[in-house]
Order: C-alpha cells, then sequence, then structure tokens
C-alpha cells in the first residue's frame, strides 16, 4: 500500500521522508520496459556526509548540515526573517499580489495534481504533488508569523518549524520545474509553481542557499565573466570563429557572423550554452539572417553574448541584474529591437518578466525568434525545398514561451511549410508537458539529481515523444523539435539515458537547423542522424 | 428584534472584510508580469490557440486588441457551472457544481426577496395581486427551492467526498470540515424550514421586508416564530459574515486572480502607466540579508539592479 506523507511529517526526523521503490515509476511501453524496474542509484555516504538528504533519493542544493544546536535555531530565524519578508512590498514589489492570492484561496481540492508531470512520473508520491510546499509554506506562515496562529493551527493545519522542515523545503523547492501546469488547471487560480518560486527566492535572497549550477556558476559567473558557460568575450569570439568555419565545411555556404554592429536593426540574443553544444544552431541563424537580408549582429560585451537569466527561477535581484545588462548592451548598440534566440527562460525572463522593470530607454521591443523566423520563412524571400526534411518531426513547447508568453503558432506555421511529416505531440501548446529540465533542473547535476531527473521529471516528454512516432519503424531516424537550449539539453539527455537513438532512432534539435535544411540553396544538408545525412539520395 | 441585530452585524462584516480584501488588492504594488495562456480576452484568432500579441511581427508598432465578448463567453460557464472542473476534476465537480450552483440560487433569492420587498414597500402592507409580485413571488419560490435542494445535496456531498477521498481527506483540516458542514447546516435548516413550515417562503419574504425596514412585519407570520425558521436566520446571516474570512472568499476573489494576475498581460510602454507603477517600485529599498544582494535598507531596487555583485557565492 502506498504510504502517505502529509506537510506535518516535513517536521519530522527520517532518514528519508519519500523513497521511490523499483516499480513505482509510471512504466515505459516496449523496447523501454527495462527502465521500469530501475529506480534511483542511492546517493554515495561519503560523499553527502555533511549534507542535508533526509528529503528523498535526491540532492540538488546539497546545503551543509549545521554545525550545532545554535546555528541550527538562527537558520530558523533566517528563514522566518526571509518568509516575512516575501510579503512586504519593499522586499518583493516583483511578486506579492500573485502570492498573496495563491496562499489564501486554495480549496485543497487537489485537482492540480493529475496536471503535475513530477506528481504523476513519480508513483503519485505526496511530496511531489504541487500543493503539498505550498500548503507546507502555508502551514508555517499561518503558525508562526500570523497572530495568534500558535492556537488557530490547531484548526487550519498543524506544522512543526525545525531545521529539518526547511532543510526538506529547501530540497523540495527543486523537484518542481516551475512548468505552472499545475495553475493552468486549478478551478481558483492558484500557482503552486509561483509559490515554490517564491520558496526558492527566500532560501537565496535571505539565507544564501540555492544549487550552484544557478547562482555560483549561473548568475554569478554570468555577471563577473560574462556567460553561465565560464566563456568570457573573447573565448565566445573564437568560439563563433569556430561556428563559422564549421558551418562553411558542413553546408558550403560561407557564413559571416557580426559583432557589435552598432545602429543594427536586430540585437540577436543566444543562449550562449548553444555555442559550445549546439554550434550548428548558431550557424543556422546566421544563415537565415544573412540569406533574408537582416541588419542583425551579436553582441561581445560581457553578458550581452549570453542570453540566459537563471535569476528567473530563484532570485529577483540576480534576475534583475542581468536583465538590466541586457538591456543596456542593446541600448548602447541603439537597435531597433533585441530577437530571442531559441532559449525559452531568457524569452520570458527579457520578454516578460523585465517588462516590468526596464524603464525609459532600457525598454528597448523585445521579439521572439520564433516570430522572426516566422516572417522569414513565409515571407518568400527564401526558396524551401520541403522533400529535404523528410522524416518524421514532432515539436516540443517549451513552457517558457508558449504557456507564458503565447508563443504557440509561428512555429508551427513554419514546421507545415517545410516539415511534411511533422506530427503534434499529446497534448500540446499551452497544454503541453515541460521537458523535466526546467527552471535549471537541465543544468543541474550534483550527485545523481541527474538520474532523478530523468527517470522522473522528463519521464513524461519521454513517452510523449514515444507517442507522437507511435507506429513509425524503429529504423527510420525521428526528428525531436525543441526550439529551446535548455529543453534541448534535457531531451538530448533522455535521448542518451534511455537509449532512444539505439532503439528508436530518434535524434533531436532546433528549429533552425529544420529550416536550414530545406533551404534550397543549400549544398548539403546540416542535419545528420548519426552517420547518415538527413537527406535522401 | 435580536434576529435582525444579528443579520444587519453580519452583513456589515461581510461588507467590511471584502471591503478590505478589495481594497488590499487595489493599493498592492504593481507586481511584474506573470500571465498564463490562454489569456482569455486575447482576440479569437488567438485565443483559438491560447497566443497572444507578442505572437505578432513588431508587436509593440501595432495598436493592442482584446475582446470582452471572448473573456465573457469563458467567465460566464465558469462561473454559473465551474466549467474548469468539469474538464479538469469530473468526480468533484459532481458535487461542487451543485454546491456552488445552490449558493448562487441562494444568493439570486434573496436578490428576488429583496427585489419583492421594494415592490411592496411604499404602502407597507401588501397589495393584493400585480403582475410583477406575482412573477416576483413564483421565481422566489423556484430559485430557492431549486437552490435548496442542490445546496443540500451538494454540501452533504462535498463533506463525504472530503471525508472518504484520502486525497482530500489528508490535506482537510478541522476548519475545512467545519467551513462545509457550516453551509450544510444553513441549508438544511432553510430547506426543512420551507419544508415543514413556509413552502411558499412567505416568512423570507417577511424577514426581508423587516430587513429593510428595520423590523416592521410584512404580515403576521415571522419565521423566527419557529425554530427552523430561527435557525435559517441565524445560519444564514452567520454565514454571510464567515464566507470573506476565509478562503471561501475566492468567490469574489477570483476577479483579482483573473484579472490582475492571469490575464494581466499588459505591456509596458514609455510613459506609460506601467512605467509610472514600476518607477515607483524601482524606488523602494530591499532589506533582503544574502550577502550577493548587497542590500542595507537605503540602496534601492534600482541601484541594486544596476550593479554588479561583489560577493559571488
Ligand atoms: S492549488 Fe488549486 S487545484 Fe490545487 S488544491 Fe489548491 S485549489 Fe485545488
Ligand atoms: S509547476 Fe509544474 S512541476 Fe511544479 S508543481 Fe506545478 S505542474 Fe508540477
Amino acid at each position: 500500500m502506498k504510504e502517505t506523507v502529509k506537510p506535518s511529517d516535513m517536521a519530522k526526523p527520517s532518514e528519508c521522508l519519500c523513497h521511490i521503490e523499483p516499480g513505482d515509476l509510471s512504466p515505459l511501453p516496449p523496447p523501454y520496459e527495462d527502465f521500469n524496474e530501475k529506480a534511483i542509484p542511492p546517493l554515495n555516504p561519503e560523499k553527502v556526509k555533511h549534507i542535508e538528504t533526509s528529503l528523498d533519493d535526491t540532492v540538488a542544493i546539497g546545503i551543509p548540515k549545521p554545525a550545532n544546536r545554535e546555528e541550527e535555531e538562527e537558520l530558523v530565524r533566517r528563514f522566518l526573517s526571509g518568509l516575512k519578508k516575501l510579503f512586504e512590498k519593499e522586499n518583493n514589489w516583483t511578486f506579492l499580489q500573485p502570492l498573496l492570492l495563491s496562499m489564501e484561496h486554495c480549496t485543497k481540492c487537489q485537482t492540480c495534481s493529475d496536471a503535475c508531470p513530477v506528481y504523476e512520473m513519480s508513483g503519485k508520491k505526496d511530496i511531489h504533488r504541487p500543493m503539498f510546499r505550498a500548503e507546507v509554506l502555508r502551514r508555517i506562515y499561518n503558525k508562526y508569523l500570523k497572530p495568534g496562529g500558535k492556537i488557530t493551527a490547531k484548526l487550519t493545519g498543524d506544522i512543526d518549524l525545525n531545521w529539518t522542515t526547511i532543510a526538506r523545503l529547501a530540497e523540495l523547492s527543486y523537484r518542481c520545474t516551475l512548468c505552472r501546469r499545475c495553475a493552468t488547471v486549478c478551478p481558483i487560480g492558484v500557482d503552486n509553481g509561483l509559490i515554490n518560486h517564491e520558496i526558492r527566492k527566500l532560501f537565496s535572497q535571505e539565507m544564501g542557499i540555492a544549487p550552484k549550477e544557478i547562482h555560483e556558476k549561473g548568475t554569478s559567473q554570468q555577471l563577473r565573466v560574462g556567460s553561465s558557460t565560464g566563456m568570457n568575450p573573447l573565448a565566445a569570439k573564437d568560439s563563433v570563429d569556430f561556428i563559422q568555419e564549421e558551418m562553411e565545411e558542413i553546408t558550403g555556404w560561407k557564413v559571416d557572423i557580426p559583432w557589435d554592429v552598432e545602429g543594427a536593426d536586430i540585437l540577436l540574443l543566444h543562449n550562449a550554452g548553444e555555442m559550445l553544444a549546439w554550434p550548428e544552431n548558431v550557424g543556422a541563424f546566421a544563415i537565415i539572417f544573412q540569406a533574408a537580408g537582416l541588419s542583425w549582429t551579436l553582441s561581445s560585451e560581457t553578458v550581452g553574448y549570453d542570453a540566459v537569466n537563471y535569476g528567473l527561477w530563484y532570485d529577483d535581484v540576480q534576475f534583475s541584474r542581468v536583465a538590466v545588462r541586457h538591456a543596456e548592451i542593446a541600448r548602447r548598440l541603439k537597435v531597433k529591437k533585441i530577437v530571442m534566440g531559441e532559449c525559452g527562460h531568457a524569452h520570458k525572463a527579457l520578454t516578460v518578466i523585465a517588462d516590468r522593470l526596464l524603464t525609459g530607454d532600457l525598454n528597448i521591443p523585445r521579439e521572439s525568434a520564433m516570430v522572426t523566423l516566422e516572417k522569414i520563412v513565409l515571407g518568400g524571400k527564401l526558396k524551401f525545398d520541403p522533400r529535404r526534411n523528410d522524416f518524421p518531426v514532432t515539436l516540443h513547447d517549451p513552457c517558457n514561451f508558449v504557456r507564458a508568453m503565447g508563443i504557440v503558432e509561428p512555429q508551427r506555421r513554419i514546421l507545415r511549410k517545410i516539415a511534411p511529416r511533422f506530427r503534434e505531440m499529446t497534448p500540446h501548446g499551452v497544454d503541453n508537458y515541460c521537458c523535466g529540465g526546467g527552471s535549471g533542473f537541465a543544468i543541474m547535476s550534483p550527485y545523481n539529481f541527474e538520474a532523478w531527473r530523468n527517470l522522473v521529471s522528463s519521464r513524461k516528454k519521454f513517452l510523449q515523444i514515444l507517442n507522437a512516432f507511435q507506429g513509425e519503424p524503429a529504423e527510420i531516424p525521428k526528428y525531436v523539435c525543441a526550439p529551446c537550449s535548455n529543453c534541448k539539453g534535457a531531451i538530448r539527455d533522455i535521448i542518451n539515458f534511455y537509449h532512444a537513438e539505439e532503439r528508436s532512432r530518434i535524434y533531436y534539435g532546433g528549429l533552425v537547423e529544420l529550416i536550414v535544411n530545406a533551404m534550397a540553396d543549400m549544398k548539403k544538408p546540416l542535419i545528420q542522424f548519426g552517420d547518415d545525412p538527413s537527406w535522401k539520395a | 428584534m435580536g434576529f435582525y441585530l444579528l443579520s444587519y452585524l453580519c452583513i456589515l462584516v461581510f461588507f467590511l472584510a471584502a471591503g478590505c480584501h478589495v481594497y488590499r488588492q487595489w493599493t498592492l504594488p504593481m507586481h511584474v508580469r506573470w500571465e498564463l495562456y490562454p489569456v482569455q480576452h486575447e482576440v479569437s484568432g488567438k485565443l483559438v490557440h491560447g497566443g497572444s500579441y507578442m505572437e505578432d511581427w513588431n508587436w509593440w508598432e501595432k495598436e493592442q486588441r482584446s475582446s470582452f465578448l471572448n473573456e465573457l463567453k469563458y467567465m460566464v460557464p465558469e462561473i454559473l457551472f465551474i466549467r474548469g472542473l468539469w474538464k479538469e476534476n469530473r468526480k468533484l465537480w459532481w458535487v461542487s457544481f451543485p454546491f456552488h450552483f445552490g449558493l448562487y440560487l441562494m444568493i439570486a433569492t434573496f436578490g428576488l426577496l429583496v427585489l419583492h420587498a421594494f415592490s411592496v414597500l411604499p404602502g407597507g402592507a401588501p397589495p393584493a395581486g400585480g403582475a410583477l409580485r406575482t412573477l416576483l413571488s413564483g421565481m422566489t419560490v423556484l430559485t430557492g427551492w431549486v437552490g435548496l435542494i442542490l445546496g443540500v445535496t451538494g454540501s452533504a456531498g462535498m463533506f463525504f467526498r472530503r471525508l472518504i477521498d484520502p486525497e482530500l481527506r489528508d490535506y482537510s483540516s478541522f476548519v475545512d470540515y467545519f467551513n462545509i458542514v457550516f453551509i450544510f447546516l444553513f441549508f438544511l435548516f432553510a430547506f426543512l424550514a420551507c419544508l415543514f413550515t413556509d413552502p411558499l417562503l412567505e416568512g423570507a419574504k417577511a424577514y426581508t421586508f423587516g430587513l429593510l425596514t428595520g423590523g416592521d412585519s410584512l404580515n403576521a407570520y415571522a419565521p423566527a416564530q419557529t425554530f427552523l425558521g430561527g435557525g435559517t436566520i441565524v445560519f444564514a446571516s452567520l454565514l454571510v459574515a464567515y464566507v470573506p474570512l476565509t478562503h471561501m472568499s475566492h468567490m469574489f476573489m477570483k476577479y483579482f486572480f483573473y484579472h490582475n494576475v492571469k490575464w494581466d498581460d499588459a505591456p509596458n510602454r514609455r510613459g506609460g502607466p506601467v512605467e509610472a507603477a514600476v518607477l515607483k517600485n524601482l524606488a523602494l529599498k530591499p532589506t533582503w540579508k544574502a550577502k550577493h544582494v548587497e542590500a542595507d535598507g537605503r540602496k534601492s531596487w534600482q541601484e541594486i539592479a544596476s550593479s554588479a555583485p561583489k560577493e559571488m557565492k
């Protein structure tokens, strides 16, 4: 029988509050049944000796254990002071209204649970219910910060507050991808993804607790060096030089990528991870923009060549700093608009969230590359031969620009024109499922977290991909189009983890690669399936 | 007179508490955008797939269009029939819908009773007949009875669902049960009062008339004369005061969920009202304690956002 875990159990000492047994996870179809008995590999006891691990089978942050009781008590005090600040306009004007509404009106109807891919795929573990962590926060807030809370808690829902509760809550806030699918189905409008986001902020902004990959090596490194990849401007330029050469070699097309062109119409912002992991994406953008005759530029200024803004996931202050830097760079270049490359969270960060942060001449128009590309592809200036993309294609919808920005159709109109065997996933568009790598997960791999991601948070996406290609022979290559760097990273990892390339010939890539692959002027294909070219002889 | 005083007091509490909720929402600082698509006021061409104005090339050069009709098309079935729950959580809908619709019909019945009271106000005593009053009386009986039957079954169903379904039970507190039982008792008393003493809601008419006139009686019969009638008045009055003090205030707070968060897609245009609100926010001075924030209570958000942190960990 399934063991029930209640919010109040968060305070009770135990080695592991929620354990996933082999066979608990949602089953996968053939030929992947061998993964159904897989469990998350155990943490190495030596490696986790000094960190908090009492939530579940994995670790995302790795919070050091407090040395003594005084330290624990001090951390509890810090937590409460941070919690109080979440409800103050000086400290949290950014999200105060949505937070208050969501904190006060949940009816505990559980409608949101079934919408959450993490909950469903985990084998319906209670701690992964979207409202679970919200309810923990709500109870702490009601009991410890509201007048008379200690008495009313007996009636409204009790919880004890100790270091165990807090350490678990911090970890638990990194088991949700902030995809906000739960919020779309809540009959009230409560947004548990948002509450989770606020929990992360409390830990980061008050207690300095955040995963290394998104803070120290993420926003901090980006602000200091220029990119969360660690690339400084010189290294970025080198990478792009290399991309130009590579693209010419692969496609026979001479690519010229412009840097720091003052007065260009467009500043194109790429996720710098593309330059390292998927250089053909950067190259394909250049080919398309060049062929369309656009006036555009990249920026080599620190931060200007990396569109990412990990602050979106955990820290409003770091978020604001990165967004302001992006806008300042665009202002200095005097561009007419910023075009966001294939990076979902960067889209949402700079286009939507920073919209109420950037004022005056920093408020430079921002546009999604999906829109710019649609204009080019459907504009008639470039010629396409869709038969070149004669393989099954499905589209992944990045939550950050689909559900959070309503950019749904441009990428589809492109695919309908250039990919004759395009088919949708079920469900798709604003009802899509997250890739499982959202909110930083795609770049986080401490301890055994990557295995947790592949087995749990990305599992639903993997099932969706398999379903989309159902009926296609195993031996023909298939393409998952994921127009977002983080999603692409997560999808790459699931393909590798489940050996989907070997077993079902599933490949992945961005949208621009498909566009270039279908351009009539191309002499050679850009997309390869292993050693095979994507064009049929 | 005691019953009337209780009702007046409870109505006052309702308006004060609801007013506080609404006032607080109005005075909160403008937050960053956090809309969620589909945004229901989008024009039909976009709404059909959940798209936004940001799907348009150079969208900022165009005038932003929205459709109130589309919003209504969504809101009306959502409010009246709880369509979202029908779609996403059918087994709960079967009890939640009668419960909510029963409450709506109670509100409608009260509205009709007030109209009826107005229709007889000038003379104090009801002149016989009158097409309007007959219509109002008929509608009152209809909405009242249907509402009570739905309400009794819906609230009982909600109670048992919460009790039986482990998904709900494990997260329910005393207050969650108390709220439903409270509403159930109101429906039950009102239902029994109608069944045994007041099938045509004459007592309800008399009491509502009394509410408007400071206790003048409409006729010889007063509902408070019976145990069931008195209980109904007490429960109804207390319920009116209680709803805005609990999460049940979502009945009207949903407006803010939708209009101020989920569908708030207003872009920031230079020199516009959004920009003015943003500038006000940027002048606020945070006190977050983590080292990398570098807040000291004197630096504003604007200053902090324009600075690079010295502390990198
Ligand atoms: S967040 Fe919404 S859907 Fe989830 S339990 Fe609360 S009210 Fe129900
Ligand atoms: S935001 Fe996504 S991952 Fe997080 S609780 Fe909601 S549905 Fe689950």
